[in-house]
């Protein structure tokens, strides 16, 4: 059948730049822990990547732990991690050096992208996209974009204006990922008859759009090939739900959602609401419909009403005085989320161990200090072990203020996209953060 | 270094003005001086960027789907978002693509919507033909000729229309039904990038020289100004016009031009404008503190957003009043709801009437309404410094970088000496700050008569509200003031010029285009401020016809 050659990873492996890097198809094997620790089929329990992400930042005086490398003790605002202080690695120190023109947006296009914010857009893909490149292609979705705060605003870009948006309505990720179609381990009931049809349409779909891009410029041609990336996706999410599910033993079908989560006095309720999402994720993994995710905690400049605060998030990290307590609380607070997260994911047992174990989560922000929209010192957290790649139980804290996409090549690496370098001009780094690598 | 995007790539791929070497003095003595536009002159060419794919907004999806298949179907389930650049959604739509999670979405859309197209009670209306059995080729291709040209905007070709006639023969032979294998056929016309995406391209003009511009076709232009007029896709009179060649020429245009604007969809196509230009969106999510504001409620919201919907409707289409007057005007739109935020009698018991602000309270005009001053606030309090954003970018077109790193921007805590908020900002009025915040806050503290919510109040904290400030040197003591300054003041309607024609062009306006829309605006103040027929003109116009040739 006549097919756009171009794929997704092909356009990806454009985007880091040819000679510099090359992504490495299969990718899993070198990181895989050998020691009897795989699925029934044998195949090794894989790599997970994720981000886990919140706006407005964190109190960087209040953040780093005492102590380094392993003897560290959280600080007060990473105690909500207490318990699982051997499997978190917090990188301290570091800053995003890419310029900071665009308050909330550098930030985070500077650490996930390499490069700064132009025209209201990341220029470039996002790292979890990079990824999603280089070992999504296995699973149903090749990522998969969630959010707690009710916003469509995403920080996961495959390119310039090529936002994935998070879907931050539990009951919409449940039918998405477990609705219509799923078959869980051990469910023989027999695919639906539509799927085929639903295959064929896509085909002419593809048709469609393949001559439309003949009449078009080079940047519409761009945004009609991520049109096409998404179609070739639903296609594969089609075929995954036709093929006989797998044998995980820790996929179980979860229980739906409530339809609404409303607001209560005007206070989202974003406890309740993350810890489903949490556990709807943790389950897509164990279910290996996905590999990589972005969950948005919260949006960037969000001036959300915490509970018990007194004004919106965003406006108390401006206004508030003094040690800011109040945004202390909040951070305390959200931090408790992620460590609800994380929980969520320990729990999944794989083999000898747990999900967490076989799964990187980067955890950061927009900003460090946000009264000033400070990169310095730049809010990094990793949880899981990425399959023993990654030293947990550490405190990095550096000396020199280095450049916060270190970590990120690290990432890159870990997860098996063999890049010689990440960023670009005051982004760029060619060495990744031998510390925290096994 | 390899560069990995060309600039074409990068986000919008229009070159900005040149900002010249006074624009670049500014720039590095405040960061909020405004930079003199170049002025082209009132001949200067018209020399547009070239074309760009646009993506149909979740309300042009909507519409399009309840114009062209049916009123009563639902449009259920969430749509990829729209994301706003240069402050419009409608520009966003020139530069977004579709996520895979949006293809995913339209995918389960496009079933529902063809079930519900293809149900017994509702298909009678775009199947004209009987069919034979589950597969009936005639049937289908006659019927799938019809609707591929509604929702394609333009006649589809052989080889378009025998895919989906196979796509509607195998499904229908497969499941046993002509109507069930139709929705295969409705589903794959409704994922296609010729119906979520405008191709809106030109071709060369045959009859100009090689550096004219691309000329759009009948169907295109009627693509253009369907969606600009009415937010929606083109009907069968326009559509036939495209057909007749009557859009090729100046005089069809027009005729299609009035009958458009005096249709019921213009009303939804000034609504589409105003949320837009007016950022209204804002107001479907209002972060408000219900123990501070205890009438707030989801409601509020929209409803705020019908208000400044309806009244720049009225303006536009009922009265054919002075634009000017938008922002004095004492009368607006409420419902029950509003009225009593408002403090006024509900002119109706359900829906919206007609109501007057208070003579007592310094209200005027859409930026004294519940709508902008909520969505300009914050969730406990006011806040002068948006809301004067606000009027400084959107309605004069003034520029306000973001505020530099490393600025600590706590503000003091209320005092004995600072017991407002007003006072308590005093600290904008120093050094780095004042550049930009001078711009800003003398406006919003006009508006410190309404609180968070845009509810009238005389005192904060015990103390007598200051309502006094000044606009670009007309000072004045509180919202009335305020009004009348606004409505005097030179950059407002130029302002709104190029509001509109960035709305209808889907693109930040490039130097090249100066010129023209500089003989919008003066056609427009000629004209006496009439919001109609500055879009007649537009429409109209010769360069809503032409693109700029593509770079490549």
């Amino acid at each position: 059948m006549a097919r756009s050659k171009i794929s997704r990873r092909t356009v990806l492996k454009g985007l880091l730049g040819g000679a510099a890097v090359s992504v490495a198809l299969p990718p899993l094997e070198a990181f895989m822990n050998s020691s009897g620790t795989a699925w029934a089929d044998k195949s090794p329990f894989p790599t997970r990547f994720g981000i886990w992400y919140w706006g407005n930042g964190n109190l960087p005086a209040k953040w780093a732990p005492a102590g380094e490398g392993p003897d560290w003790m959280p600080s007060p605002q990473l105690m909500p991690l207490a318990s699982l202080r051997k499997l978190i690695t917090v990188v301290s120190g570091m800053s995003v050096q890419t310029a900071n023109t665009v308050p909330h947006g550098s930030g985070p296009a500077g650490l996930l992208s390499g490069d700064d914010m132009k025209n209201d857009t990341f220029s470039r893909p996002s790292i979890d996209q990079l990824i999603a490149a280089s070992i999504g292609g296995s699973t149903r979705f090749a990522s998969l974009e969630v959010g707690v705060q009710r916003a469509n605003k995403g920080i996961s870009h495959t390119g310039p204006n090529q936002v994935n948006p998070p879907e931050t309505s539990p009951r919409a990720l449940f039918d998405r990922l477990f609705g219509a179609g799923f078959r869980a381990p051990g469910d023989m009931s027999k695919p639906d008859p539509k799927l085929a049809l639903r295959r064929s349409v896509l085909d002419a779909v593809t048709l469609q759009a393949g001559r439309l891009k003949t009449r078009l410029g080079a940047t519409d041609r761009s945004r009609l090939d991520q049109h096409l990336d998404g179609i070739r996706q639903l296609e594969k999410q089609i075929d995954a739900l036709g093929a006989a599910p797998q044998s995980l033993a820790a996929c179980a079908k979860p229980a739906a959602p409530k339809d609404d989560y409303p607001d209560v006095e005007g206070r989202a309720q974003l406890s309740a609401i993350s810890r489903v999402v949490s556990d709807l994720v943790a389950m897509a993994l164990a279910c290996d419909q996905t590999r990589v995710f972005t969950n948005m905690f919260s949006q960037p400049v969000n001036n959300l009403l915490f509970p018990s605060a007194t004004e919106g998030h965003h406006q108390l990290t401006h206004d508030e005085a003094g040690d800011q307590p109040q945004v202390d609380a909040i951070v305390v607070s959200i931090i408790a989320e992620l460590a609800y997260f994380l929980g969520a994911l320990q729990k999944v047992q794989e083999g000898a161990g747990t999900l967490l174990d076989h799964s990187v989560v980067l955890a950061t922000s927009d900003v460090s200090l946000g009264r000033t929209h400070s990169l310095l010192d730049y809010p990094i957290l990793l949880a899981g072990g990425a399959n023993g790649a990654l030293k947990t139980g550490l405190h990095y804290r550096s000396k020199s203020s280095e450049n916060a996409t270190r970590v990120t090549l690290t990432l890159l690496r870990v997860l098996g996209v063999h890049a010689t370098e990440f960023g670009v001009g005051p982004g760029r780094v060619t060495g990744g953060l031998d510390a925290i690598v096994v | 270094m390899t560069r990995f995007f060309s600039a074409d790539e990068v986000g919008i791929r229009h070159p900005r003005r040149p900002a010249g070497l006074l624009g670049l003095l500014a720039l590095l003595v405040g960061g909020c001086v405004q930079v003199p536009a170049q002025d082209p002159g009132p001949s200067g060419p018209f020399d547009p960027p070239p074309p760009s794919l646009r993506r149909l907004t979740q309300g042009q999806y909507r519409s399009s789907i309840h114009d062209l298949l049916g009123e009563d179907i639902l449009v259920s389930g969430s749509l990829e978002p729209d994301a706003a650049i240069a402050e419009f959604f409608a520009v966003g739509a020139s530069a977004t693509s579709i996520s895979p999670r949006g293809v995913a979405q339209y995918e389960t859309l496009a079933y529902d919507v063809a079930a519900q197209a293809m149900a017994p009670e509702h298909r009678g209306a775009l199947i004209g033909c009987t069919p034979t059995g589950a597969s009936d080729e005639v049937c289908a291709r006659a019927s799938l000729v019809a609707l591929g040209r509604r929702l394609w905007r333009r006649p589809l070709t052989g080889d378009e229309v025998g895919e989906l006639v196979g796509i509607a023969t195998k499904a229908g032979t497969t499941l046993g039904d002509f109507f069930s294998g139709m929705q295969f056929a409705i589903a794959a016309l409704l994922q296609s990038p010729n119906f979520l995406f405008r191709a809106e391209l030109g071709h060369a003009d045959p009859e100009a020289p090689p550096t004219a511009k691309r000329l759009f076709d009948g169907y295109e232009l009627a693509s253009r100004l369907s969606y600009f007029l009415w937010n929606g896709p083109p009907d069968d009179e326009l559509l036939a016009a495209a057909e007749s060649g009557a859009l090729d020429g100046r005089e069809g245009i027009s005729a299609e031009v009035k009958r458009m604007l005096g249709s019921p969809r213009a009303r939804r196509g000034i609504d589409a404008f105003t949320s837009d230009w007016l950022q209204l969106h804002g107001l479907d999510d209002l972060v408000k503190d219900t123990l501070l504001f205890t009438q707030i409620s989801p409601e509020i919201g929209p409803a705020a957003r019908e208000e400044a919907e309806r009244d720049v409707q009225r303006m536009v289409l009922d009265s054919d009043g002075d634009f000017r007057d938008l922002f004095t005007a004492r009368e607006t739109f409420v419902n029950r709801r509003l009225a009593a935020l408002y403090g006024v009698h509900a002119p109706s018991l359900d829906g919206f009437g007609l109501a007057r602000f208070p003579e007592d309270q310094p209200r005027r005009g859409l930026q004294g309404q519940i709508g902008l001053l909520a969505m300009n606030a914050h969730p406990t309090s006011t806040s002068p410094t948006l809301r004067g954003k606000f009027v400084r970018t959107i309605l004069l077109c003034g520029k306000i970088p973001p505020p530099p790193v490393d600025v600590n921007t706590g503000i003091p805590e209320p005092s004995a000496a600072a017991r407002t908020l007003r006072q308590r900002l005093g600290g904008h009025a120093n050094g780095a700050c004042l550049t930009c915040h001078r711009q800003m806050d003398p406006i919003g503290f006009a508006f410190e008569h309404f609180d968070g919510l845009g509810v009238f109040r005389t005192r904060e904290n015990g103390v007598a509200i200051d309502a006094t400030g000044s606009l670009d040197g007309t000072a004045y003591s509180d919202g009335n003031g305020l009004a009348s300054a606004l409505h005097d003041h030179p950059d407002l309607a130029p302002c709104f010029v190029r509001r509109l024609y960035r709305y209808a062009s889907g693109h930040e306006e490039t130097f090249g285009e100066e010129a023209q829309i500089g003989r919008f605006a003066a056609g427009f103040k000629n004209g006496n401020y009439r919001v109609r027929a500055l879009m007649t003109a537009i429409a109209t116009s010769d360069a809503f016809r032409r693109a700029g040739q593509d770079g490549e």
